[in-house]
């Protein structure tokens, strides 16, 4: 059981002992969740990585339909911004 | 646009992305509201910590109906408080005509360096879907670095 967050690709390869570059296909294939810290770096969550080990991950299904619901407030208790300027509309 | 048929499998897509992330939350439905609308509005908590509380993902769309069974994406909120680093990132499409009249764009993005205490209340942004706010999100989930609000442009500043 891991006690960090996020394994390196490193960190994998380690475990499963394959190559960084089978853990980067793995990666790049969508085979194995990972966030992308920067255009290079990659980190696996823990959680992913267990499901993974596990056979756990999920493919797409298709959502169930629900009844009929309060549409979403969205925006709620937002306050709006102020117009920095007025269109044009009333220039002469 | 989309039918009832593909919406169904968008929102199941989304799902899986973030059960995969290690996300618990109750399976989304997609659901019907008043006028004919659907869409669905659910909320993921992430590992990363339970103080004060798990990162949370929440997104939510509301679909309008158009011509033959399709429906057209009207507004949606994705949010992402990362509540252990105290910091949040959104991307609204609401009031799209109050913002399209003032600001001239349909879409705004919130940013928090310090959850609750906002350089600004709206920020210019990109429309955006579900699956690139999720990729935005990750991508700061848990990470030190900050989110770089200070890179936005706010809304309701003097140009």
């Amino acid at each position: 059981m891991h006690t960090k967050q996020f394994l390196s690709p490193a960190d994998v390869a380690r475990e499963l002992d394959i190559s960084t570059s089978t853990v980067l296909r793995l990666i790049h294939s969508g085979d194995l969740p990972a966030i992308a810290v920067s255009a290079r770096i990659y980190r696996i969550p823990t959680a992913s990585f267990e499901m993974y080990k596990a056979g756990t991950l999920t493919r797409p299904t298709t959502a169930p339909l629900g009844g009929s619901k309060a549409r979403p407030e969205i925006g709620r208790g937002e306050r709006l911004p102020a117009a920095a300027h007025r269109p044009l509309a009333r220039a002469r | 646009m989309a039918t009832i048929g593909e919406l169904r499998q968008h929102l199941g897509t989304l799902s899986s992305i973030l059960w995969n992330y290690g996300g618990t939350f109750a399976v989304p439905t997609l659901d019907r509201y008043d006028q004919g609308d659907i869409g669905f509005s659910f909320a993921a908590e992430l590992p990363g910590g339970s103080e004060p509380k798990p990162p949370l993902i929440e997104l939510t769309e509301v679909w309008t109906p158009e011509r033959r069974g399709r429906f057209r994406l009207v507004e949606y909120a994705y949010e992402f408080v990362d509540y252990p680093l105290a910091r949040r990132q959104a991307f609204h499409r609401h009031d799209p005509e109050r913002f399209s009249r003032e600001f001239g764009v349909v879409v705004h993005e919130h940013c928090e360096e310090i959850l609750g205490q906002p350089a600004c209340d709206h920020y210019y942004g990109l429309p955006m879907d579900a699956y690139e706010a999720i990729e935005r999100f990750l991508s700061s989930w848990g990470q030190p670095t900050p989110l770089g609000c200070a890179g936005l442009r706010c809304m309701g500043e003097a140009a």
